[in-house]
């Protein structure tokens, strides 16, 4: 089955799925259907869907990205460190935004120039910028921070939304349009698919997995300032184990974790089966527990799908060559 | 519903709140307790709370798989059974690492529109969103083992100890066990943003300021964040970077637990001992080898049943949640609402009181 058709087909399933997710968790609770309860079925996880949308690319580019979960701590601790040392609010953003990307560009460097497995790289900056987040803040909560902070991570900013959903909204959008619309997009499929290929066909395949880390890094960073607005305070320990949650909304999206295949669509439906599927569970009264295996559960089958899919014309072709 | 009872309430309220303003409640928030059942002597009258209407709640712990919480629901499930009431929802996050979970239950809980979510805050201040979100939807919040730091949103606090004591009490085993002669002792905590722990902790502070305790010395204050392996690693870790070290107290059940079998793991019980909050049935083994030869708790069965009590009474409209209201909770007594002298703003009834487990009666819980 030719790529386009897989990721198509993959997407009208994803569609079916949510279809279904919503369908049956409006016959649990009566509320479910409610704009307010959308609303806040995103707002409870923007930041790691905020991220998964530039792990899209990284993984589609043939990496993984381990670090961006303690690349968020690390943003935070930073902002509230340097807010608490006396520097401007506004300032202090800047610097934390600053040391993200920073931090993303370390890392996209070591993978870019040596050749070493981003699998590697990036479990060292999972340790590494955790560690210097806790070194920043140690066991502390720093919180107290200026009123319209607060403000920006919980009230409405268009119509019922907060500011973190409107930016993920358009950051779905432009990421749309780079990945499956622009030059730069296509670098990225033709790297994750071969990466000498690409080399030998003149892409500069350090730059893009560069430009890529950074990216990747810039926006960790971002959504970690956000869960600092949404939160009120900030922990060393904040947002432990979300790359996990990540890298399952992008891979259920039908993103290959080997490189050059997926759409943002895809991963956007996925996006959109985890967080109502949580939220159904959680309107049930399900538990936590209980809804991490059925999410983990939702994963397996959708990977021996994709792999399913993957085969079926193979055989169709092998038994009309046999016939 | 019942308009004599409700029109009972609401003149003894207008009572009291008469009452209050003519004291200068404001100078004497330290002695407000005291204050308060004074003040409401002519109201005073108990309201015993009986079943009736149907409550749908939520019991909202730190996380779930530690024993104390589930004693707790234990406790809330009976009060539930004896008011006649839907049972209360045992739900929260799985690790108590994670203060989001908690956020999460709260925000459903506002969107399914319960009666009335009980609880234990694991969150800091960053649980308000949810609160907030709660009160909005006319959801009665009740927190019990740990408190809304702001107050904000939360009708009642339901402590299990007053906590200043709790202060005390710690400090008292800590002379107690390491003599007159005193030494070097560290706090073992659950999460930085455990309000609970933080109040003892700050207590336990102010009692060493006293004479008494003069030769105990607080070296050093980790987190283990109610995690048993994290606890352990940090109970091993204060022995190594303090080598005079001669007490872990540990006010979290999790916390003294994983610092006794850290220490006897290691060989350690005979120079650093352990003591704390801590639960006789997960302590026993510790208390009997001399490990952990003094501690104490309060029954967090009663903690679970008296929460419920308290919260279907006010989310049934039997009681207020203002100072100076007092309440009959089945089984438990007697109980009065009083500002909580811990926090800025707030509301507390106390449960107490402490049991100390020694030698000589941990074979008997």
């Amino acid at each position: 089955m030719p790529e386009w058709a897989r990721e198509r087909t993959w997407e009208l399933l994803l569609a079916v799925i949510l279809v279904g997710t919503i369908v049956y968790n409006a016959t649990q609770s009566p509320v479910y259907l409610d704009v307010d309860n959308f609303v806040n079925l995103f707002r409870l996880s923007i930041e790691k869907v905020i991220v998964a949308v530039a792990m899209t690319f990284v993984i589609i580019n043939g990496e993984i990205d381990l670090s961006v979960a303690s690349v968020m701590a690390f943003a935070a601790c930073v902002l509230a460190a340097a807010y608490e040392s006396g520097v401007p609010f506004g300032l202090a953003i800047v610097i934390a935004l600053g040391a993200a990307a920073s931090a993303g560009f370390v890392q996209g460097l070591v993978v870019a120039r040596t050749g070493i497995s981003s699998l590697v790289v990036t479990l060292a900056g999972l340790i590494g910028f955790r560690g210097a987040a806790r070194v920043l803040l140690e066991d502390r909560s720093v919180g107290d921070f200026p009123d319209w902070f607060g403000g920006l991570g919980r009230d409405d900013f268009l119509g019922p939304m907060p500011f973190a959903l409107v930016l993920f909204l358009v950051m779905l959008a432009v990421g749309g349009v780079i990945l499956h619309r622009s030059s730069f997009g296509r670098r990225v499929y033709v790297i994750g698919n071969n990466a000498d290929v690409a080399r030998f066909s003149g892409i500069d395949v350090a730059r893009v997995k560069l430009v890529l880390f950074t990216m990747s890094g810039l926006v960790a960073g971002v959504a970690g300032v956000l869960f600092a607005a949404r939160l009120g305070s900030v922990r060393a320990n904040i947002g432990e184990g979300f790359e996990l949650d990540i890298i399952t909304m992008v891979l259920l999206g039908g993103v290959s974790i080997f490189g050059g295949s997926g759409t943002l669509l895809g991963v956007a439906l996925a996006i959109c089966i985890v967080l109502n599927l949580r939220n159904g569970l959680g309107l049930a009264n399900v538990e936590a527990n209980t809804q991490t295996g059925v999410i983990g559960a939702l994963l397996i089958v959708s990977v021996l799908a994709q792999n399913l899919l993957d085969r079926l014309p193979l055989r169709r072709r092998e038994v009309e060559a046999e016939a | 519903m019942r308009p004599h009872k409700l029109l009972a309430v609401m003149l003894s309220l207008a009572l009291v709140g008469a009452v209050a303003c003519g004291d200068d409640d404001d100078t004497d928030a330290g002695t407000s307790g005291d204050g308060g059942s004074e003040g409401a002597g002519p109201a005073g009258e108990a309201v015993t709370i009986e079943g009736g209407d149907d409550m749908n709640s939520i019991l909202l712990p730190k996380c779930t798989g530690i024993a104390v919480f589930d004693q707790a629901n234990e406790g809330a499930q009976e009060a539930a059974e004896e008011l006649g009431t839907s049972e209360p929802e045992f739900l929260g996050p799985s690790t108590c690492e994670d203060p989001t979970g908690q956020i999460e239950t709260m925000t459903n809980a506002a969107t399914q529109g319960v009666d009335a979510v009980m609880i234990s805050n694991n969150a800091g201040e960053q649980i308000q969103s949810g609160v907030d979100a709660a009160t909005d939807a006319d959801v009665s919040v009740v927190s019990w083992d740990s408190p809304i730091p702001s107050g904000e949103g939360e009708s009642l606090f339901v402590a299990q100890v007053d906590f200043d004591e709790t202060g005390v009490v710690m400090a008292d085993m800590a002379l107690e066990i390491l003599g007159d002669d005193g030494g070097k002792f560290a706090i073992l905590s659950a999460s930085p943003d455990a309000a609970n722990q933080n109040a003892w902790i700050a207590a336990l502070e102010d009692a060493l300021e006293d004479e008494k305790y003069a030769n105990l010395e607080l070296v050093d204050t980790v987190y283990g964040n109610d995690d048993a392996d994290e606890s352990y690693n940090q109970a091993l870790g204060l022995v190594d970077s303090h080598p005079d070290l001669e007490l872990i107290m540990a006010p979290t059940t999790v916390g003294i637990a994983a610092a006794g079998k850290a220490m006897t793991d290691e060989g350690l019980c005979d120079t650093v001992k352990v003591s704390g909050l801590g639960l006789p049935e997960e302590m026993r083994e510790y208390t009997q080898s001399g490990c952990a030869p003094e501690f104490a708790l309060w029954s967090f069965v009663d903690l679970g049943y008296l929460t419920y009590y308290a919260t279907y009474g006010i989310a049934t409209g039997q009681i207020e949640a203002t100072e100076g209201q007092v309440f009959t909770a089945g089984r438990m007594g007697e109980y009065r609402i009083e500002k909580d002298p811990t926090r800025d703003q707030g509301l507390r009834i106390v449960m107490g009181p402490f049991t100390l487990y020694t030698e000589e009666n941990i074979d008997e819980s």
